[in-house]
């Protein structure tokens, strides 16, 4: 997937494809848990339990969306940034204490769940 | 330099521990969270940390509570706190300004204005251990030295809130995006015969007044969104970004008003009577680059200029009883 290419400045840094490969190990593991706290937001029955997982999920977008066009997945982290934004949208929006998860904040979350796959998929 | 970088992203803070060790000579220290930062600060002890870079949202205690926490020990008055921080969280950068940061780089970083602002900062603390630039005023909890005060030196104002360094106002106004100045304006006041106030008295009581004098002035913008900074020879540079367009008039009355209120007073009991000049306020829409810290430099010209008017119009009796 084109989208997911090294790019940028990042990959001319000594000492970075160390840290671009502990970033796709950790990746292994935050898309999974983005992807259950995305699912218990779906499925949740409650405006709190919704919003607490999808609270969840954000806090990992961020850190994502902080350091992977740092190690050359600029597209990737735009992607969660993306994410991270129909969230807190969400969350800060008129519709924040109903039991509603938005189809779109799921829709999204997908997109970046396949992304993150073919990404540790390819390494 | 000693570093202490905060971070609740290992892969952050990996990237930085490697990005300084290649770029530069630095000793750097990590901690995930702000309580393990104030754990390895507090055991520094003698060897006190040179620079923090803080991440602006981390569990538990943020990053901007974090700076805040960091200014009011002792030793780290000045210290340089980089705060790091997503594009997401640029709102929140005025209230980390505001808690004693000196500048920000957004996240994920580029690696060339990382490496640059860490340059800026190297230089700044040479400079702070050659020359008294960042140092003249002493922390809160030991203010009663008796050291010389430059009447032209910016002094670092602590615990006023919205009040932060000249460093940190320059980083801040020249990392200020298009849409944030379309609705930004600086403006100034000055001290009126700040000269007179800074031979009366000795540097400590010179020191609060102008903390004083900033607290008074704060006060007054309550309810507007600001920042302000000490530039020295007795004036407050003020930028606000919230469209606000000040009546400087009016302002200025206000901020006087309060000031005879306030009724300042020397050590020995005499009162003093500090009263402000106010400049034109300048919009920074349209303005870019160097465009930008001129306007500052205009801005404290201006009121600097009135408060020298407003004296000579004092004993210009050839004008007095005439009008325009």
């Amino acid at each position: 997937m084109t989208a997911l290419a090294l790019s940028g400045p990042a990959p001319q840094m000594p000492g970075l494809d160390r840290i671009r490969l502990r970033f796709v190990e950790l990746l292994h593991d935050r898309k999974a848990e983005i992807a259950h706290y995305a699912l218990a937001a779906w499925d949740g029955e409650t405006a709190e339990d919704i919003n607490q997982n999808l609270e969840n999920a954000r806090g990992i977008l961020h850190q994502i969306s902080g350091t992977a066009g740092t190690v050359g997945y600029p597209e990737l982290g735009q992607t969660a940034q993306q994410c991270e934004a129909q969230i807190i949208a969400h969350l800060e929006g008129d519709y924040a204490d109903l039991a509603i998860c938005p189809g779109d904040i799921i829709w999204f979350i997908d997109t970046f769940v396949e992304a993150c796959t073919n990404l540790t998929d390819q390494a | 330099m000693k570093i202490l970088a905060t971070d609740d992203d290992p892969i952050i803070l990996e990237l930085l521990a490697q990005f300084l060790n290649t770029f530069g000579d630095h000793d750097i220290t990590t901690a995930t969270g702000a309580l393990d930062a104030i754990a390895l600060i507090e055991a520094a002890g003698a060897e006190p940390y040179d620079c923090f870079l803080l991440d602006i949202q981390m569990p538990g205690m943020d990053g901007t509570t974090l700076a805040r926490r960091i200014r009011q020990m002792h030793d780290y008055g000045v210290t340089p706190i980089i705060m790091l921080t997503a594009m997401s969280e640029k709102r929140y950068i005025d209230s980390a300004f505001a808690a004693g940061a000196t500048d920000y780089v957004t996240k994920p970083f580029d690696l060339t204005e990382l490496r640059t602002r860490i340059s800026v900062v190297e230089q700044l603390v040479e400079s702070r251990k050659t020359t008294n630039f960042f140092a003249p005023a002493p922390h809160p909890t030991s203010r009663t030295t008796s050291d010389v005060i430059d009447l032209h030196d910016p002094i670092a104002l602590h615990d006023i809130d919205y009040v932060i360094s000249c460093i940190a106002m320059e980083n801040y106004v020249s990392q200020l995006s298009r849409s944030s100045l379309f609705g930004s304006t600086v403006f100034a006041f000055t001290l009126r015969q700040p000269e007179v106030l800074c031979d009366a008295l000795s540097a400590a009581e010179f020191k609060f007044v102008i903390e004083d004098v900033a607290e008074v002035i704060t006060d007054s913008l309550t309810g507007h969104q600001f920042l302000m900074t000490y530039a020295g020879s007795g004036t407050y540079l003020c930028i606000t970004e919230s469209g606000w367009r000040p009546d400087m008039p009016k302002l200025m009355d206000a901020v006087n008003l309060r000031l005879s209120r306030a009724q300042i007073m020397s050590n020995d009991g005499k009162e003093l009577y500090p009263r402000v000049s106010a400049g034109v306020a300048i919009r920074l829409i349209w303005k870019s680059g160097d465009q930008i810290l001129n306007a500052l430099s205009n801005a404290q010209a201006s009121s600097e200029a009135a408060a020298a008017e407003f004296e000579r119009l004092k004993t210009d009796f050839f004008h007095i009883g005439k009008s325009a």
